[in-house]
């Protein structure tokens, strides 16, 4: 199964995980099985429209995957990670 | 090879202008920026004087590693007691200063005293040769980019400058020490936090300027591991995702996403502003206008800060971060990021903490002084600061000097210091930072942004990061080059030809926390918890959200938890 990666800023929906594996065929299906597992989740990532936020980047395998992107394909063993910059500043 | 050697203290006494050069002593080799500042305060600063009196210590010190080649690692902390909170505090900037005095061999300025004549401004000036104080009448005044350029018809183009703004002339609680950045040396890093431009300048100090001449690179003693190390952590660093290559503005949205965008004097977690005020908007600005984004300090690998042009394609202000367009803009219902950068470049000029000034016309709006999202209203009332009527001393004060003269009773501060964007509120284990470390609610003390984070977690996690945090803020290392205790230690074994092991680094860091704990027990600070009223009723947030830590937690944020491997691998957040 695919394992989605949640940087702290996350973890509220998913009461702290830091990694939740689910099914899922595209990076969109994934983060939509991790809302139905914790509800709150798909929100931090995706806009009412179904776009990603603008702050938020995405990577698979470490490589990141453009915003256009959300509908590629990913399989067992692979690891969907969501970036969140923060800092104080 | 040794490593470096004969590193002194500049000791500046401005009673009589005296000054004295004298050797660091050898414990004290490990220790800069936070660690060194905290070390000499405790020792040689009476917790209970007047922060504005003779007797308070103000220091400068840069990091250990400043002037070195390790990436991005010249960072310079100023020290004193606090005349905002009256507890100890250190504020740490970029620009070139602290790897400008390392270079030179000098590990800190100490100044104490207070001139006899206060209708004197002087300077300090610091050489290869010694460093001596000037009568410089002509600085008096200045706003801070004019005193640069004032300055720089006397010094070197290579010149570096620590400065302070009218307002720290005029002692205003609200602030800060500017350093001036490399390239075009504009005064915009700044030491904000805690109103140490008014300890400089009630010693009568307008500005240091520093010589650093053909002064090379520190050298380790053992140079091959050195430059392993920095380019190991530099070749690492850059082919991570780079979380900081669009500055800290753009952070925003996440921060509005998880409730700590405060709005309208924090009665609100979210601003329906964050669009206007995103950060994007000024990356976008840079294809039509210039401006980019640079790095403040020689060999920094981040580049986090930018440059900010206006609408004609001039110059307007440098590193509007993601603090000040909080707490200028959304807390102040201030919409539009033109105008925070306006504000953000009145704040630099006359030499204020932008978080604690937001704050101040915050609630100075919240108490129906002045409209909510009046931006010219607010640009008046930093000029007003700069004519000294009595409203705008009160503002440059800070928040709880205008939530005094209001009688307001929203005012969210700690220990008399303004709370920065990131809300205890949402974020319970950053609250303890603010409720129980020594500098009180300030978010570069340590950072978690982990809303799920289970609250048996809480206190390591803020031990943790304020561990971390106080050996980054003495390395010279900034914080958003994310170095562990591991990375640090590391550097500084190589550095010194002398292995500084975990338990070493770690009691560093501890000894830290305790020597300003203890400034400020002698002070007169209690270890209750200081969060505000408003914070403990008002809810934010659709979960309605409150500081509601029991005090059990607040207390055990002072008593040490054992190393865990988490410890030495943890970034440095703030």
């Amino acid at each position: 199964m695919p394992e989605i990666r949640v940087p702290p800023p996350y973890r509220g929906p998913t009461q702290g995980l830091a990694t939740v594996e689910v099914q899922g065929s595209t990076v969109r299906e994934c983060i939509a099985a991790v809302e139905a597992r914790h509800p709150g989740f798909a929100a931090q990532v995706f806009d009412s429209g179904g776009q990603l936020h603008g702050y938020v980047t995405l990577f698979v395998n470490g490589e990141e995957i453009g915003r256009d992107a959300v509908d590629s394909a990913v399989g067992a063993g692979d690891v969907v990670e969501i970036l969140a910059a923060i800092a104080g500043g | 090879m040794a490593g470096p050697s004969g590193d002194r203290l500049i000791r500046v006494d401005m009673t009589d202008q005296s000054v004295e050069i004298v050797p660091l002593p050898d414990e004290w080799k490990l220790l800069g920026g936070r660690g060194l500042s905290a070390k000499i305060l405790l020792k040689e600063c009476d917790p209970a004087c007047d922060a504005l009196g003779p007797d308070n210590v103000l220091v400068m010190a840069p990091g250990v590693l400043a002037g070195t080649s390790a990436p991005t690692s010249g960072r310079i902390s100023i020290g004193a007691k606090s005349p905002l909170t009256n507890g100890i505090k250190e504020a740490n900037a970029g620009g070139n200063p602290g790897q400008d005095l390392n270079k030179l061999g000098y590990r800190a300025i100490i100044v104490t005293g207070k001139p006899r004549d206060a209708s004197k401004t002087f300077g300090l000036d610091v050489t290869a040769e010694g460093a001596s104080v000037v009568e410089n009448s002509g600085a008096r005044g200045l706003w801070n980019y004019a005193l640069i350029d004032y300055l720089a018809q006397s010094y070197s183009d290579k010149a570096s400058f620590i400065s302070i703004g009218p307002a720290g002339e005029m002692q205003l609680k609200g602030a800060s020490v500017a350093c001036t950045d490399q390239e075009a040396r504009r005064p915009a890093r700044h030491a904000a936090r805690g109103g140490l431009g008014a300890v400089m300048g009630s010693k009568g100090l307008k500005y240091v300027s520093i010589e650093a001449g053909k002064a090379k690179a520190r050298q380790p003693a053992n140079r091959k591991e050195f430059a392993e190390l920095s380019k190991r952590y530099t070749k690492d660093y850059l082919a991570g995702p780079l979380m900081f290559k669009w500055g800290t503005s753009s952070v925003t949205g996440v921060a509005n996403m998880l409730n700590t965008f405060p709005y309208k004097n924090r009665t609100a977690g979210q601003s329906p502003d964050v669009e206007t005020l995103d950060g994007k908007n000024i990356v976008e600005s840079f294809e039509t206008r210039g401006g980019g984004m640079h790095n403040c300090l020689t060999g920094c690998i981040v580049q986090c800060s930018n440059i900010v042009h206006d609408a004609e394609g001039n110059y307007k202000t440098s590193a509007l971060e993601f603090e000040t367009i909080t707490l200028l803009g959304a807390n102040c219902a201030i919409a539009s990021w033109e105008d925070v950068a306006d504000l953000d470049r009145l704040c630099d000029e006359l030499g204020l903490d932008t978080i604690e000034t937001g704050a101040a016309i915050a609630i100075y709006m919240d108490s129906g002084g002045m409209e909510f999202g009046d931006a010219d209203g607010a640009k008046n009332l930093l000029k007003e600061i700069a004519e000294g009527t009595e409203l705008g001393k009160a503002i440059g004060n800070g928040a709880d000097a205008i939530g005094k003269r209001t009688k307001h009773h929203r005012v969210p501060t700690v220990r008399g210091q303004a709370l920065p964007a990131w809300d205890p509120r949402p974020l319970k284990a950053t609250g303890l930072t603010y409720a129980a470390g020594p500098m009180g609610g300030d978010h570069t003390a340590g950072l978690i942004v982990n809303p799920g984070l289970p609250q048996e977690e809480w206190v390591r996690k803020s031990q943790e990061i304020q561990m971390v945090n106080a050996v980054c803020d003495s390395s010279g290392f900034c914080q958003f080059v994310q170095p562990t205790l591991d990375d640090i230690r590391s550097f500084y074994s190589a550095l010194y030809g002398e292995e500084v092991s975990r338990e070493q680094i770690a009691d560093q860091a501890w000894q830290i926390l305790a020597d300003e704990w203890e400034f400020n027990r002698r002070a007169g600070f209690t270890k209750d918890d200081p969060m505000p009223d408003c914070i403990k009723k008002d809810p934010i947030g659709p979960a309605n959200m409150v500081w509601d830590v029991p005090q059990e937690l607040v207390s055990q944020v002072y008593e040490r938890l054992e190393s865990s491997e988490e410890l030495f691998i943890t970034k440095a957040a703030g």
